[in-house]
């Protein structure tokens, strides 16, 4: 465990600044590699006041027969894109409780995004492509953040307050063990654990285009 | 059991050699057949069962690709998605019969049911086969074999539904039933059954045989299962049993040309062995006429022309033998072994006649003119007896100047017939050298049966008939004539005559010899008698002429000196003057040792000379008249009295009598029987007397019966008489008692 002490001082040296990040979160395996694509999702708890915001846009575009980027969080209600900037077309679906679509044959960019207004998991194929995959985690808070490559996410703008830290990964085989903690403004860093595959990417059966 | 015919042991070597080859081709392929065929049978077995595992696991991998590919249609995802149970049971059904599972079933990523074409199960229940979902978690897909709730066997694939993300499994069940079996069997080349071990029965089977002969192998499958793969060994043997069949069919077509060409061979070999055989055995019955059939210029031809040669060479040597045997060298006549045997081969039962023919004065010829002349003149007497024989009959030398015919079928008649032709043809003179030879032959006649049975029997009758045809000078004389005993009488009497001498049945009898100067009894003649014990008192001419014929007389002879001289040293001890007289034979007189026995006996019972009388017969004198002379001598040197018996029935003359030392002649009772009647008899009596009285010798009368016998003798000048009617022949002791009385008065 690495010592809380100086992470605590060094975020309380950058408090009070708007929009600055105050909740650092590092996501590892139970084997200690850092968990890319991994959604941190900070829920207030009771008593802390939620700020409402603005009506988010998410984009997914697909790119190189690919859903970039591969795992999307949303607010309820948050509406998303799905540009296609291939030369081929795509057709997008969903099957998943929270939001069932399909988008079907199309090139460009669809005309009506698609808003997200349950929360919960949603699952996004291509029918064409089957290794094509994105997934949208759809969450009530508006404070979240993904990990990048090195496991790590910065939430910003978390306002004062009691919250309840919870890691999510499309591929995890349990749910992660939350972590609660008191926002003020000094930055907060935590690490959280979860058991997640990383993302592997499934092969591509058109990758040579000059295979047929 | 082993055949003794040359030509069935050849066939049987043959045949049995080719039955053993071919038995031996056979148990070869026969025992290669059976390893091909388990060698084959493994390899099919291992081939199939190869062949049905990799069919299996196409079978399974095609039914995965399809169950993928079904399960990536989109609408069928939708479907699945919609979480409906109708909407989700109606695809799956709908789904599932575009790719043929009998049964479907979607599963969520826990493992509960969501839907199911079973009607047993309901949503909310476990997936039935939990192993295959673990399997499928691990792999992204799983397939096996199981059984359903049902009991049903299916090939049950499962497969994820993506969206993209794995939101539910869904398994398909293609049925394993006996037509997916037989699909499998037909492609195999086996027969397929799927089992439980420990399970009876089959979930799924080929319905191939369940023969106990089929080959098999066990492919386990998973899900506890096991496909039971089944040859019909017959399937693979099949090939090989008709080239065995065919193989069969030709050995014994091969074994029955075989026996036919070696019984054929055989026989070619073995005809002419046979022939040669017949032959031989012909040969030795002793038929040497049939010359050998042709043979083969081979081995056995060979052997059969030695053959040949043997047989002419047998035949002709025994020819020669039966020359040298049978025949007469002299005269070209069968000898007398010859006729033995033409005499044995007469038929049994008829009648015929032996007849004796002997040329008279032969020996004086020969002596006189030489054997050469002798052998010359033999030989003409067989010419001119050759051309009498009649069919059927036979002529033989026997012996010297002896010829013998063998007349079958002559009767008494007949033979006497033939006998004056035979004699007649030997009254012509013979001619040698010009020298004129008048010849005379003698015939002795015997018949058969009635003078005898064996050729030998009636010679000798017939020779016996002839020397008496000779004394008489009657040119012929039957065997019956002879007088003798018939014959198997006499056999029985020489065996009786031995015992009887052993067993004291002879005895002597005296008649007493009155001299009838003196009227005193001087001598007594000893006559033998025999008392036998069957047939009573036996006539001494019924057995001293047959003793005399057979030589047994020898034997008795000296019994009668001894016991003749025994008594007469008796009486001399007694004090009475009688001397005995004892009778000779002619072989007696013949016999060298009789002197030096008679002086034995005199001595050794202390009997004066004079005392004996020894009588011989003129006949016994004529035989060997210097011989007889000679013993004579030597007797009378002994003082003996010696006296010719019977004189006057043979041809001795007073003359030759003179030279002999005889003291004695008895006038044969012929003489004296009729002297009282016959002047002529009476005058040649009383000449007699009173020639021999001239010479010095003593007469004895025999035979007297009458007293006027003995009167006329007494008067005439007779010394002695003899005769029943002076005393009959008695015992010594009786003659003691007669003489006792004689002198008293009372006989004469």
């Amino acid at each position: 465990m690495r010592p809380l002490v100086p992470l605590l001082f060094a975020a309380a040296l950058r408090a009070g600044s708007a929009g600055a990040v105050n909740v650092e979160v590092l996501v590892q395996t139970p084997a200690g590699m850092p968990l890319a694509d991994a959604a941190v999702l900070v829920e207030p708890l009771a008593g802390t006041p939620v700020r409402p915001r603005a009506r988010a846009h998410a984009a997914i575009e697909q790119r190189g027969r690919e859903f970039v980027p591969w795992m999307t969080v949303v607010q309820t209600g948050a509406s998303v894109d799905f540009p296609n900037n291939d030369t081929i077309r795509h057709h997008v679906y969903s099957f998943s409780e929270p939001k069932r679509f399909e988008i079907k044959l199309y090139a460009g960019k669809p005309g009506q995004p698609v808003v997200f207004d349950k929360p919960g998991r949603v699952d996004i194929g291509c029918n064409i492509h089957d290794w094509m995959e994105a997934h949208v985690l759809v969450v009530d808070t508006p404070y979240f953040a993904r990990t990048g490559a090195d496991g790590r996410a910065a939430i910003t703008s978390v306002p004062a307050g009691r919250y309840r830290v919870r890691p999510w990964h499309p591929l995890q085989k349990a749910a992660g063990a939350p972590q609660d903690i008191e926002v003020d403004d000094a930055p907060a860093r935590m690490t959280l654990v979860l058991d997640a595959r990383p993302r592997q990417t499934r092969p591509h059966s058109e990758d040579d285009p000059d295979r047929y | 059991m082993s055949s003794r015919s040359l030509r069935h042991r050849i066939a049987i070597v043959f045949v049995g050699l080719l039955v053993l080859v071919m038995g031996l081709v056979l148990a070869l392929v026969h025992h290669s057949s059976a390893r091909i065929v388990e060698r084959e049978t493994r390899r099919e077995l291992a081939v199939g069962a190869k062949v049905f595992q990799r069919l299996l696991e196409q079978n399974q991998r095609q039914l995965e690709t399809a169950a993928a590919v079904l399960s990536a249609d989109f609408a069928f995802r939708e479907a699945i998605a919609t979480q409906d149970q109708p909407t989700v049971r109606s695809v799956i059904r709908n789904h599932g019969q575009r790719i043929h599972a009998q049964v479907m079933m979607v599963a969520d990523t826990d493992g509960k049911l969501i839907a199911t074409t079973q009607r047993a199960s309901a949503s909310g229940d476990p997936f039935p086969f939990p192993d295959l979902l673990a399997a499928a978690e691990a792999q992204g897909r799983s397939a096996g074999l199981r059984q359903m709730r049902n009991g049903q066997l299916y090939q049950v694939v499962l497969v994820p539904i993506l969206a993209p993300t794995r939101i539910a499994w869904v398994a398909m069940g293609f049925h394993v039933d006996d037509r997916w079996a037989s699909d499998m069997a037909g492609v195999t080349g086996l027969g397929v059954r799927i089992v439980r071990p420990g399970m009876p029965g089959a979930l799924a089977s080929s319905g191939a045989s369940d023969s106990a002969h089929d080959a098999s192998v066990n492919v386990p499958l998973d899900g506890g299962l096991q496909a039971e793969l089944r040859l019909p060994v017959a399937q693979v043997q099949a090939p090989f049993e008709q080239l065995q069949g065919r193989l069969l069919g030709v050995i014994a077509a091969a074994v029955a040309v075989f026996a036919a060409g070696s019984v054929m061979l055989a026989g070619r070999i073995v005809r002419p062995l046979n022939d040669l055989s017949a032959a031989a055995r012909r040969i030795a019955q002793g038929d040497y006429a049939q010359p050998l059939p042709p043979a083969p210029r081979d081995e056995i031809g060979q052997l059969a022309g030695s053959f040949e040669q043997m047989r002419m060479e047998i035949a002709s040597r025994e020819e020669r033998i039966a020359r040298l045997a049978y025949v007469d060298a002299l005269t070209d006549l069968p000898n007398r072994t010859r006729f033995l045997e033409a005499f044995g081969l007469l038929t049994p039962g008829a009648g015929g006649a032996v007849m004796v023919v002997n040329v008279d004065r032969f020996a004086l010829i020969n002596n006189a003119l030489g054997h050469l002349v002798g052998d010359r003149l033999l030989r003409a007497v067989a010419g001119q007896l050759q051309p009498l024989v009649p069919p059927g009959g036979m002529l033989a030398r026997l012996w010297g100047d002896q010829f013998a015919f063998l007349l079958e079928g002559a009767g008494l008649d007949a033979a006497r017939r033939f006998a004056d032709t035979v004699l007649a043809a030997l009254r012509d003179p013979v001619t040698l050298d010009g020298q004129r030879l008048d010849i005379e032959a003698g015939v002795g006649i015997a018949l058969y049966p009635d003078d005898g049975l064996d050729a030998a029997t009636l010679l000798r009758r017939a020779e016996l008939a002839l020397a008496t045809a000779k004394r008489r000078h009657a040119g012929v004389a039957f065997a019956q004539e002879t007088g003798g005993e018939p014959a198997h009488e006499q056999l029985s009497l020489i065996g009786d005559m031995r015992r009887a001498l052993a067993a004291g049945e002879f005895t002597l009898a005296y008649q007493p010899k009155l001299a009838l100067g003196s009227g005193r009894v001087v001598a007594v003649e000893a006559l033998l008698r025999w008392q036998h014990p069957e047939r009573g008192s036996i006539a001494p001419a019924r057995f001293i002429p047959f003793a005399e014929q057979t030589g047994f007389i020898r034997e008795i002879t000296p019994w009668v000196l001894e016991s003749s001289v025994r008594q007469a040293a008796a009486w001399h001890a007694a004090g009475l003057d009688i001397a005995v007289s004892a009778n000779l034979s002619t072989l007696d007189l013949l016999d060298p040792h009789l002197g030096r026995r008679v002086r034995d006996l005199l001595d050794r019972y202390a009997v004066p000379a004079r005392r004996l009388c020894l009588e011989i017969t003129e006949s016994a004198l004529m035989d060997d008249p210097a011989l007889a002379q000679a013993h004579l001598d030597e007797l009378a040197g002994l003082g003996i009295k010696l006296s010719i018996d019977d004189y006057g029935v043979g041809q001795a003359s007073l003359a030759y009598l003179k030279s002999l030392p005889v003291d004695e002649l008895k006038l044969d009772r012929s003489f004296i029987t009729a002297i009282t009647e016959s002047p002529r008899n009476a005058a040649i009596v009383e000449s007699t007397i009173m020639l021999s009285h001239a010479l010095g010798l003593t007469v004895v009368a025999e035979g007297v019966e009458t007293p006027a016998e003995l009167r006329w003798l007494r008067e005439h000048g007779c010394d002695i008489a003899q005769g029943y009617g002076i005393g009959r022949p008695m015992t010594a002791a009786q003659l003691q008692d007669w003489l006792a009385d004689f002198r008293l008065g009372t006989v004469a």
